[in-house]
């Protein structure tokens, strides 16, 4: 698959000594949404900035959309759209004058850049908004915003990052639904950043996992899960002899009661184990009541390649999350 | 340069929307035209180098002091779009990166010269207020308007700079606090260098705001000038231009080179 984007050992180091990101060599495909989870301050942003161009790489080299960042960076800002973890619209003009703002920035005709401002405003159902002031808007509906003015240019890559950051779960799907909608409408690469691992779950179609400035592992988000070969499935019998006769099928896995009747067992892969399971309780007439499948999901794999639980990081930047709700609702 | 005008266009639609901001920066020079003109009305005019009053003789001095301040404020206005995200956006936008800041210092310059107009009205309305005795010409109205704008170049090129290399909100208004009273003071604006102490004198000569103030003043005394007096402030207008070209060449250099995330 053609590539869009290429990094060879690109590498920030902040005053001299903190590597912010070290040394990436990755591949984005064209077309993919790439997704690149990580808790704060993996590097994440660093990365991201240095693609859009606004960073500088202390050593390494990148191109974007066939283009080198440091010598034709002006190039490369034509072709990408960018929506930054902060806010960027200006609270004092309308929703309509900040796109309009920005499209004057590349070189579109108005009328084009009027078609095209129409077309993203209806996208996100802020059409009716459009000629109010930004400080007037909700923030979900600046979030929204900061999205589609990533995309007067018709960019052919699009970053986001952290692109729900700080927003409350309804609004976070609302925004999800609105990126798998832009994705379809719109043939564009979108690099994704999130420390949220649903978002990613849901959006990304390669995920890369990153922390410290590195990136461990990238694959598919289902890979990277089945990969760590720990599905749970719990089983509730109808009685205690099914549960006993049941168990037999389960003689050489890690398993352990939960419950009245019910027995929790690890498998590598619930898919496969699950065909078997329904003939051998079929043939041997056990009755069960109850059955769940829990599949691991991508913090067991952060857990796996970090040590750590990214959900520990979630509730440790309330903070900053707070911080932004603050701006948002400001 | 593109998105010079259209960030220009931005700035001057923000300062449609808050009036607010242009009453205040009015406010202040208006205080110094009713209360330091009323208060030092009686002001021995043996030293107001021929004016037939306090305000006809300060107006230079407030217009300069007016253009400094709006001047100085626009220039650090470059620390919002920082906080505020704005930059961010313009940073990853193809446009070049010094045309951020002269959207800053084009508009200031268009929103000094609407105060001044409203300034210069105003101190003609006061009692015992400004008063063309000796006419104002084309040409005078020219200087008035040159000293100003050179000096709005100036300052809001300087802090521009400041702004670019310097990210933190609280170092830079430190700065502006320390510089304001000694541009004032420190210079020809408010009192006649015929008062002055002799080593404020020898500073307050290289005062841009003194240079400034002196040429407008000179025009609006004598309106039509003599050949010394045409040299002088020939002079003064040539210090000013050098300054404001050389500043606007830093800023371009040093934009491009990098505006500090």
């Amino acid at each position: 698959m053609e590539s869009i984007i290429t990094t060879e050992n690109l590498t920030k180091i902040y005053r001299g000594s903190i590597k912010a990101v070290d040394s990436l060599t990755v591949q984005i495909r064209k077309g993919e949404v790439y997704g690149i989870l990580g808790p704060n301050g993996a590097g994440k942003t660093t990365f991201i900035g240095m693609l859009t161009t606004r960073v500088t790489p202390t050593s390494g080299r990148a191109t974007v959309a066939g283009l080198d960042i440091l010598k034709e960076s002006l190039k490369v800002r034509k072709r990408i759209g960018v929506v930054p973890q902060d806010l960027t619209t200006d609270e004092d003009l309308t929703g309509y004058e900040n796109l309009k703002l920005v499209s004057r920035f590349y070189d579109i005709t108005a009328n084009e850049a009027n078609r095209r401002i129409d077309q993203l405003l209806n996208m996100v159902q802020l059409q009716k908004h459009s000629h109010r002031r930004v400080k007037t808007y909700s923030g979900g509906m600046r979030k929204r915003l900061e999205l589609i003015v990533g995309l007067v240019n018709d960019p052919e890559i699009l970053f986001l990052d952290e692109p729900t950051l700080g927003l409350d779960v309804n609004t976070r799907m609302q925004m999800w639904e609105y990126i798998r909608d832009l994705r379809k409408r719109l043939d564009v690469t979108i690099i994704l950043t999130s420390h949220y691992l649903e978002e990613i779950d849901a959006l990304a179609d390669r995920v890369s996992i990153m922390d410290n400035g590195k990136i461990l592992v990238t694959d598919t988000p289902s890979n990277l899960k089945n990969s760590m070969k720990e599905d749970y499935i719990t089983i509730t019998f109808a009685s205690p002899d099914d549960l006993k006769l049941g168990e037999k099928f389960f003689s050489n896995n890690e398993k352990r009661f939960s419950g009245i009747n019910t027995l929790r067992v690890k498998v590598p892969n619930s898919d496969e184990t699950m065909p078997d399971l329904i003939n051998y309780f079929s043939s041997h007439s056990v009755k069960i009541t109850r059955i769940t499948i829990q599949k691991p999901t991508l913090d067991e794999v952060f857990l796996e390649y970090t040590g750590r639980s990214l959900r520990d990081e979630e509730r440790g930047d309330a903070r900053k999350s707070m911080f932004t709700i603050g701006r948002l609702r400001r | 340069m593109s998105g010079l005008i259209p960030l220009t266009s931005r700035e001057l639609i923000r300062w449609y929307r808050n009036p607010v901001s242009l009453i205040t920066g009015l406010i202040q020079p208006f205080f110094w035209i009713a209360l330091f003109g009323s208060a030092l009305g009686r002001f021995p005019t043996i030293f107001l180098q021929g004016a037939p009053n306090y305000i006809t003789y300060i107006i230079g001095g407030v217009l300069s002091i007016t253009s400094v301040f709006t001047a100085m404020f626009s220039g650090v206005n470059i620390i919002f779009d920082r906080r505020l995200g704005p930059l961010g956006r313009y940073l990853s936008s193809p446009i070049r990166r010094s045309s951020i800041v002269f959207s800053k210092i084009f508009s200031s310059t268009l929103r000094i010269l609407v105060q001044v107009a409203i300034l210069i009205f105003a101190a003609m309305i006061l009692p015992n207020g400004l008063r063309f005795e000796n006419g104002f010409s084309l040409f005078d109205s020219a200087v008035l308007i040159t000293a100003v704008v050179l000096l709005a170049l100036i300052f809001s090129s300087l802090f521009s700079i400041i702004a670019i290399r310097v990210t933190r909100m609280e170092t830079i208004f430190g700065i502006l606090n320390l510089v304001n009273l000694p541009l004032i003071f420190v210079s020809y604006a408010m009192f006649p260098p015929g008062i002055m102490a002799g080593w404020i004198n020898s500073i307050a000569k290289y005062n841009p705001v003194s240079w400034s103030s002196e040429a407008i003043r000179t025009v609006i005394i004598n309106g039509t000038l003599t050949g010394s007096q045409l040299a002088n402030v020939g002079l003064w207008l040539l210090y000013l231009t050098i300054l404001a070209a050389s500043l606007i060449i830093l800023t371009y250099v040093i934009s491009e080179r990098g505006i500090r995330d």
